[in-house]
């Protein structure tokens, strides 16, 4: 079924960085576990953690780039849904601890016991089961974002008007969830995990096992952006980028083409949270911050909104430098990081894989108008254009 | 039940005893030195430290008789074990030690008297009895004080403690006092003590109506204490002041939410109404707006510190040379980041989001770098000092003047943007780019100069927003998403929307704070503006028409 | 007048924007199969007249009835749209970024929900429809070239070719000519006749010519409502129509 759209969309670029996903979700973990730390091409467990969490940080961006490049929302609230698939993660691996917390208690976290609790929320049952825990983390960002999208997109909320409710958005559950009364850890948040699904949080095979499944969820991301994008219903959401109301006077329910890729896109996001905490081992209120939520679309804009791969590009490679940067200059980090804000909006609105594809088909050109030189048609970007027309 | 309660009044006692020193410190510190050396108090004084507890019980009842409110540091001394005596002639000294000597102070005129060794002095020894005594007996002290407000502080004090044994005291300075604001407090304070001693029923029953025509929360906690007791009449009486109470402070707490509401709705105006000029009139989306604020609250910093060096004794007049270096700092600022920047993103409004956040981070972080990132301490001018109290409502000058300021601040850009050539040139700009452009209106200057103008307003905030915030590199990233939020909530292109949204939400979160806690107000009024602009998606004021969403 | 003829039905229609009257108790009838031609000053309410029809707009007060029962007033854009009335914008809009083929595929009268458009698999009937509308609009060499590419000429053809596609029962058409050469213009003329054997048409145009070459009924607006009504040569020797629009 799947396989029918993808004919369509699953080419050049794309199938490269599917197999270069899939390799890399076997090879990683081969490379970690069955070499020497003596090998030269041992990859060390930090460095394996490191990877599984800019990929979880390229799943978040393919989330923002489904519902920015193909539908034009430009969503400073992603953070929101991603930290809730976090928590519903980190509630799971609280309840995994069980008795060997600090106070000891066999059910309660700690923080409830410090809090003088008696009894598990309500909201806190059902976290003990793997499944259900998961299931959570796609379905509690899905109703979020179906509830709010349904207001918003029914109501005609769009362009900067929307980015900046989502940003409020954010901000609201900041607020809630730095609360003690939430029951989700207040300022602290949850963390001090032991084990999930019975293997121990810290072992090397255990971080091996979580990039893979990160790797593998990113491809699977990918698939499934891509059968969207490739199906009329991708060609109805880049129309309505394009021309919102166009769309409307042919007939279709344009909120409801939003409301589908928005909720879509916030599972996606809740699913990147949840494999995010085990691998960094703390999920707090600050993940709901709304700067995490513009800093993740300029991994979006790096790499080029509007094509998929550009995303995974763009997060990796700006996070890669934040690593870098944090580490080495740490004063710097903010001035490079807004520079790049600067320098992309400017200079490169297409992003990296934008840039190259103008490239190649500008070669490409070339090299067809060398026998028939009178060819010069018009442009051959498919990078977005107009969009603030609507 | 009768520990409980002598623990309490105790701890009551305690309180009261800090609030009369804290009093009495001020009050006399400045007056003793002038005065002469009284030789009888002096006597007295010194006499403290002769004899036994009993003996030195006396003196202290001896001072308070004599009622000379200079005596004061002395007892707070003894009742600290402050107060030593030089064993060569007798004489009282408050000390502090000093290494393994005792600086002393003369307890009269608190003049430096210089050092003793350790086996000089000794120390007034005192017990709990002792110290009860003593706390009597300043209460009686201060109730005598020149300055009325100390005479006030020291009547609320016993108030709130219920001492019994200061009836006698306060009867004897009611004969005496001569301000009537005074002897109300002093009468308050003798009908909470009634209610505390067993004299008679109808004493207290009017010592009720005394107390609740006070009607502020201590008298309210001072009649609940009452209302379970076991006479009826009292019970019954205690009540019905209870309801009466309630009735008057509900009414002030109103009043007190509304004042509190105007005064996070002017500051919440202030940080927005240069966004108003910005997004609101230009359409332009300054992420960077929150910076131009705490590029206002540096500069003030920045001035404050050259007034400290150069010239000290005009600090006061830091704020008026603040203003105009604030308006000029993140208007030039804000004019730079439209040339180097905005103009090319010219109709790519979420662009232009992205692009001002960069610059937000990278002026934050150029500030940090600068400044460091701890909070830089702001000082308040002496006008902005203090507090004026109407009935039970405190209003502290700055936020006065900071309501008064964003009201003045709103008026100017109003009249700047109906009334000049400037402003008709923005509007006709904003209206019609190419029509303006083509009537001979020189578009770019007249972008850079509006972008200039809400900018500089911004830092203009920065200059008010420090005399009450942290000045901190993230000063701006606290105001960004309310000044939005006022903004859309108001109406985007509507001055009078802004100013309406910024009170609006001001008072509805501090009428929902008793409520629902701070940071659920927030929330709640953070999800009632997104479902409002879901149902008047263009705010408060609207335009409407065709144009509008051309 | 026989009710089941007319199709769209306007009866005393009015809306104004903060105090300015757009349309004032404007009240005409379409016919089934009919064309019209509606000319009339600036500001006369033309796209204000369509964006009320269309949904985009809500009228402050008056009845606007389709098809006999259906309320306009009481639905918005996509469901009109799905009624069966087709709207070409003044300025043309066509979905640049999509090839000529996608912005036909995306018009074609199918069903309109998300999850049918993400199951939806083109086949021969769909592919054989779309060339012919493509040789109707003399666009099937540019098929897979991007609308954005097109002329301006091209893309007014392109536009109507989408209204084409969702065969409406009625179409709304803005300006159709503007921009074209003098050859595009009779063409469009002959492929507007063409439609309105089987479609009603409404067309907004100042090009007197091209009005001439539809040869239609006109209606003439000023100030929101109905100026004069009747043949081109008619109206064009109404005494108001001359001193309000012709200006001679």
């Amino acid at each position: 079924m799947t396989l029918r759209f993808l004919s369509g969309g699953l080419t050049g670029g794309r199938l490269v960085m599917l197999a270069l996903l899939l390799a890399s979700a076997i090879l990683v973990p081969l490379l970690n576990l069955a070499l020497p730390e003596s090998h030269p091409l041992h990859v060390p467990t930090y460095a394996v953690t490191l990877m599984g969490k800019y990929l979880t940080y390229a799943l978040l961006a393919l989330a923002l780039d489904l519902v920015w490049g193909y539908c034009g929302i430009l969503s400073l609230g992603h953070a929101a849904f991603f930290a809730l698939g976090g928590y519903a993660m980190g509630m799971y691996l609280m309840r995994q601890i069980g008795s060997r917390g600090v106070y000891g208690d066999p059910v309660l976290p700690d923080f409830m016991v410090f809090l003088n609790w008696d009894e598990l929320p309500w909201y806190w049952y059902g976290f003990d089961a793997f499944s259900f825990a998961m299931l959570v983390a796609l379905v509690a960002p899905a109703i979020l974002a179906f509830v709010f999208g349904w207001f918003a997109f029914r109501s005609r909320v769009t362009g900067v008007y929307l980015s900046i409710i989502t940003q409020a958005m954010t901000y609201a559950l900041l607020l809630a969830f730095f609360r003690n009364d939430m029951g989700f850890g207040g300022n602290n948040g949850l963390t001090d995990f032991k084990d999930i699904l019975g293997f121990d949080i810290q072992s090397d095979a255990t971080r091996a096992g979580l990039f893979a499944a990160s790797a593998l969820a990113l491809a699977a991301g990918l698939v499934l952006a891509v059968a969207i994008t490739a199906s009329k219903l991708g060609k109805v959401l880049i129309a309505v980028r394009d021309a919102e109301s166009r769309t409307r006077f042919l007939g279709y329910r344009v909120e409801h083409y939003k409301l589908f890729v928005w909720t879509v896109s916030a599972m996606m996001a809740g699913l990147a949270g949840a494999l995010y905490v085990p691998q960094v081992g703390i999920i707090n209120p600050g993940e709901f911050a709304p700067a995490n939520s513009i800093e993740a679309v300029i991994w979006v804009a790096v790499g080029g909104r509007g094509t998929l791969v550009g995303p995974i590009i763009g997060a990796v490679l700006v996070n890669f430098a934040k690593s870098w940067f944090t580490a080495a200059l740490p004063e710097f980090w903010l001035f490079a990081l807004g520079g790049l804000f600067v320098f992309v909006t400017l200079f490169l609105p297409t992003g990296i894989v934008g840039l190259a594809r103008t490239a190649t088909q500008r070669l490409r050109r070339m090299r067809k108008s060398e026998p028939d030189a009178r060819n010069t048609g018009g442009s051959v970007t498919t990078e977005p254009r107009g969009q603030a027309a609507e | 039940m009768l520990t409980r309660t002598r623990r309490r009044s105790s701890a009551l006692g305690a309180l009261a005893v800090f609030l009369v020193l804290a009093v009495a410190t001020v009050t006399f510190a400045g007056t003793a030195a002038a005065q002469s050396d009284d030789a009888a108090l002096r006597t007295q004084l010194n006499a403290l430290a002769a004899g036994d507890f009993d003996d030195t019980q006396r003196q202290i009842n001896a001072i308070a008789e004599a009622g000379d409110p200079r005596a004061a540091p002395a007892l707070e001394a003894l009742a600290d074990g402050d107060l030593y005596f030089r064993r060569a002639d007798n004489a009282v000294f408050i000390t502090r030690k000093d290494g393994s000597d005792y600086a002393l102070r003369d307890p009269l005129t608190l003049e430096d008297a210089g050092t003793a060794g350790r086996r000089e002095v000794k120390k007034i020894r005192v017990n709990n009895r002792l110290r009860r005594v003593i706390r009597t007996a300043l209460g009686t002290l201060t109730l005598r004080a020149p300055d009325p407000a100390a005479r006030i502080e020291a009547a609320d004090a016993i108030f709130k403690a219920q001492d019994v044994d200061s009836i006698e005291p306060l009867e004897a300075a009611l004969a005496a006092e001569t301000n009537t604001d005074v002897a109300r407090h002093m009468r308050e304070a003798r009908a909470a003590a009634v209610l505390a001693s067993d004299l008679p029923t109808p004493d207290k029953l009017e010592a009720i109506a005394t107390v609740a025509a006070r009607g502020d929360r201590d008298a309210r906690s001072l009649l609940t204490g009452i209302s379970n007791g076991p006479d009826t009449a009292l019970h019954e009486a205690a009540n019905a002041a209870i309801a009466k109470v309630e009735r008057v402070q509900g009414l002030w707490d109103t009043a007190r939410n509304i004042w509190f509401g105007l005064s996070l709705g002017s500051v919440l105006l202030l940080a927005a109404i240069g966004l108003a000029i910005t997004f609101g009139v230009m359409g332009v989306i300054n992420m960077a707006h929150g910076e131009m604020v705490m590029l206002g609250a540096y500069t003030t910093f920045v001035v404050q510190s050259l007034f400290r060096t150069a010239a000290p004794e005009y600090f006061d007049y830091s704020l008026i040379v603040a203003l105009p270096a604030a308006f000029l700092v993140a208007g030039l600022v804000g004019i730079a980041i439209e040339r180097g920047i905005i103009r090319f993103l010219h109709d790519r409004p979420l662009e232009t989001l992205l692009a001002t956040w960069g610059v937000s981070l990278i002026l934050q972080q150029t500030v940090r770098t600068i400044f460091g990132p701890t909070n830089r301490e702001v000082g308040n001018p002496s006008f902005m000092s203090g507090a004026m109290e109407i009935g039970q409502l405190t209003i502290t000058y700055n936020r006065l003047w900071i309501v008064v300021f964003a009201l003045v601040v709103f008026t100017a850009l109003l009249v700047a943007m109906k009334a000049t050539r400037f402003g008709l040139y923005v509007r006709a700009v904003t209206q019609n780019r190419r029509m303006s452009a083509s009537m001979g209106i020189r578009t770019p200057l007249v972008d850079a100069l509006t972008f200039g103008l809400g900018s500089g307003i911004a830092g203009i905030a920065g200059v008010a927003l420090s005399q009450i915030d942290n000045v901190s590199p993230n000063l701006g990233q606290s105001y960004i998403i309310d000044s939005f939020m006022v903004v859309v909530f108001g109406g985007v292109g509507n001055l009078w929307g802004t100013l309406l949204g910024a009170f609006t939400l001001g008072i509805a979160n501090k009428f929902l704070e008793p409520v629902a806690g701070a940071v659920l107000a927030k929330i709640l009024v953070l999800v009632f503006i997104i479902l409002f602009i879901q149902k008047r998606p263009r705010g408060l004021f609207a335009l409407k028409g065709r144009a509008v969403d051309a | 007048m026989a009710k089941a003829e007319t199709l769209l039905y306007l009866d005393g229609v009015s809306v104004s924007f903060d105090g300015f009257k757009a349309l004032n108790n404007l009240s005409f009838l379409i016919g089934r199969n009919e064309m019209r031609a509606i000319i009339g000053p600036n500001g006369a309410g033309k796209t204000t007249m369509m964006d009320v029809i269309t949904g985009k707009t809500r009228p402050d007060e008056g009845e606007l009835r389709f098809d006999g029962k259906i309320d306009l007033t009481a639905h918005d854009e996509a469901e009109i749209a799905g009624f069966g009335i087709g709207r070409k914008f003044q300025k043309p809009t066509v979905f640049e970024n999509q090839s000529v083929r996608d912005n036909l595929m995306l018009a074609l009268k199918a069903l309109r929900g998300p999850f049918a458009t993400l199951f939806h698999r083109d086949d021969d009937a769909e592919r054989s429809r779309i060339d012919t509308l493509l040789a109707t609009i003399r666009l099937t060499a540019r098929r897979d070239d991007l609308a954005g590419d097109l002329s301006h000429g091209q893309k007014q053809w392109l536009e109507i070719g989408m209204l084409l596609a969702q065969d409406p029962e009625l179409l709304l058409i803005d300006e159709p000519a503007a921009g074209m050469t003098d050859a595009e213009t009779a063409a469009t003329a002959d492929l507007l006749r063409e439609i309105s054997k089987t479609h009603s048409v409404v067309v907004v145009e100042h090009d007197m010519a091209f009005v001439r070459a539809l040869g239609v009924k006109v209606t003439v607006l000023h100030e929101g409502s109905v100026l004069a009504e009747g043949s081109l040569d008619h109206v064009s020797n109404d005494r108001r129509v001359i001193d309000v629009y012709l200006g001679r």
